[in-house]
């Protein structure tokens, strides 16, 4: 501890100051949007998820949504910081530390939006008591805490190893176990939807390799922004090599993305039956603006990251946010896409519980996007990332993650 | 023991009369329908499918499919949506439901798992129906339990007892004397998605 925080105030450290009155100014905003968060999450719970735009048929939103987004979100910093070291390889320039409190960070926001989503959050203990280890929701829910505190154990060896008292030989085999439950994460979660024979667009062998890829993607992409906004508010100094590194890295990911989506559109569509449906929701259907954004945005961030001339400051952000952008409309395409589609579409009596836009009947109800949140829901997807704001804020102002001279 | 349903949609004339039974029966709250009375047609409710005069309508009453191979239970974290197992009835302990809602979204029926959306509401302010049925709870997964307080007193549940075509049975399916195997012995049937491995216990004779 003592040896880092000498290290960052070594001529080497960077010359603008970070932190003052404009990080604490952050906390305080972001606590105030969680605050507020919660607020709205109790209105939710008193008056009941009718609130909501989930129905009957149609029963996972927006909040399912954000917690695919941030298990991914959430590999990137842990990935980034510890495969270099469970191959030693060379890693990113000292950004470990603050890439895995960006994990970490995520982590607890995906828990965060499955306990927002829960009708009895009271009744959470159950999961503990009544587990039923055949569901994948339990492993998920099993295979998330593990990997939240192995991420919190990973950073405090990381720390521990550089005030000398974790040798590099237990570092790594702790990196190593982290990476491997990463790799876990991200099938469990897949597995919640590509294991329900339920749905067509879900019931997919493809869904957790390509779970993993859309998580590497959219966790560099967050790793290169938040350290890329660090150096310019002087919380630390970073050579361009390692960010170009990285974009080669984000690149090179965004073509596996690409490629397993392909693969996953040309099996649905080629015998021409029932996932030919599937495809055509996707490229002209109610789904089609998520899907081009997607497929689009994708393809020039990988450009940017593969053209030299393209990897300025601005470029490197702009393919960053068109990566979290991308896998961003491929989870919301993922979740509406499975209730896009009745799999039995007799008319009959739906009432206003039955599917978000009911009046109409079948027909009117799948005519467009068959869900899109309500402003509650938008509110309590806000709060919550101000919650994660806060963490990561706090995290920065009074954890010691600034790179080490050695680094 | 195969607890399950026959239904008989040469006889059914789309009366609603099971499905207003079941509503009654289980004090279901507003908007709630455990058992719904569909048409097999057009895309309106009691529109037939084509021009006239070549057209064709006839009507498949849809609630919890009580399948064998259940998707639900697969999925419950907490064992909330279980199979009993002595006469295969798939139920739901509401004391139990965390409202995670993993089973309607694991369940390719979509539409017999209700979720409460907000404090139960009644079209009218006593309870009505059986006095044995569990009270109805905010923010968990109910559906049809094929009466399962009716069963418990030996008696068939109230959808079957109250169909005035006589269009439903209900019985053992693993006992083959009963109405229901025989039926499904000697007539033809279909089943609802057959090709999603469910293995549903309801029969609609064709």
């Amino acid at each position: 501890m003592s040896e880092n925080s000498k290290a960052t105030s070594t001529p080497q450290a960077p010359a603008a100051k970070f932190g003052g009155t404009g990080l604490t100014v952050a906390i305080v905003a972001a606590a105030v949007v969680a605050i507020a968060g919660l607020v709205l999450w109790g209105i939710q719970l008193s008056g009941g998820m009718i609130q909501t735009n989930m129905r009957n048929m149609d029963s996972w939103g927006i909040y399912i949504t954000m917690f695919m987004f941030f298990v991914g979100l959430s590999a990137g910093g842990l990935i980034i910081s510890s495969i270099p070291r469970a191959f030693g390889m060379k890693g990113f320039g000292g950004i470990s530390k603050v890439a895995v409190w960006t994990s970490i960070t995520c982590t607890c926001l995906a828990i965060g939006y499955v306990v927002v989503d829960l009708g009895g959050p009271a009744r959470i203990w159950e999961l503990f008591v009544y587990s039923n280890l055949a569901s994948p929701l339990m492993w998920d829910i099993i295979v998330l805490f593990v990997y939240l505190i192995l991420s919190i154990v990973y950073l405090w060896a990381t720390l521990r190893h550089e005030a000398g008292k974790v040798s590099a030989t237990a570092l790594r085999v702790v990196s190593f176990i982290a990476l491997v439950c990463a790799v876990l994460v991200h099938s469990v979660t897949a597995w919640i939807f590509s294991l329900q024979q339920a749905h067509d667009m879900w019931h997919t062998a493809l869904m957790a390799p390509w779970f993993v890829s859309s998580a590497l993607v959219c966790g560099t992409g967050l790793v290169m922004i938040v350290v890329i906004a660090l150096r310019a508010a002087g919380y630390l100094k970073l050579d361009q090599s390692y960010l170009v590194k990285m974009a080669k890295m984000l690149g090179a990911f965004l073509c596996i993305d690409l490629y397993f989506f392909g693969c996953d559109l040309l099996t649905e569509a080629f015998p021409q039956g029932e996932g030919a449906n599937i495809v055509s929701m996707l490229v002209s259907g109610p789904l089609a603006p998520f899907f081009w954004l997607e497929v689009i945005g994708c393809a020039i961030a990988a450009v940017i990251c593969f053209v030299p001339q393209l990897r300025s400051n601005p470029g490197l952000i702009v393919a960053a946010v068109l990566a979290i952008v991308g896998i961003f409309c491929k989870r919301f395409q993922l979740l509406v896409g499975g209730f896009q589609q009745a799999n039995l579409d007799y008319a009959g009596m739906y009432t206003s519980t039955s599917i978000t836009n009911w009046s109409d009947g079948m027909v009117g109800a799948y005519a467009g996007l068959v869900y899109t949140p309500t402003m509650l829901e938008m509110g309590i997807v806000v709060g919550v990332l101000g919650l994660g704001a806060l963490i990561l804020l706090l995290g920065l102002k009074f954890l010691p993650l600034k790179p080490t001279a050695e680094d | 023991m195969r607890y399950g349903f026959a239904i008989d949609t040469r006889r059914c004339i789309g009366c609603h009369t099971c499905a207003v039974a079941c509503r009654i029966e289980n004090n279901l709250p507003k908007g709630s329908w455990w058992n719904r009375t569909l048409t097999d047609g057009g895309t309106e409710q009691d529109t037939p499918e084509g021009t006239y005069p070549n057209v064709k309508m006839s009507y498949i009453t849809i609630a919890c499919q009580h399948c064998e191979n259940p998707a639900c239970v697969k999925v419950c974290p907490v064992g909330a949506t279980y199979k009993d197992e002595e006469t295969g009835v798939v139920r739901q302990d509401y004391d139990k439901c965390i409202g995670c809602r993993m089973c309607m979204a694991a369940c390719p029926y979509t539409g017999v798992r209700l979720f409460n959306w907000e404090e139960p509401k009644y079209t009218i302010d006593f309870a009505i129906g059986d006095s044995d049925i569990a009270p109805h709870q905010k923010h968990v997964v109910e559906k049809c339990t094929m009466c399962w307080h009716r069963l418990a007193r030996g008696e068939e549940p109230a959808c079957v007892e109250v169909c005035p075509e006589r269009a439903r049975f209900w019985g053992d399916l693993d006992d083959p004397e009963s109405d229901v195997a025989r039926l499904v012995r000697e007539r033809d049937y279909k089943q609802l998605l057959p090709e999603r491995d469910t293995k549903p216990s309801v029969y609609y004779l064709v």
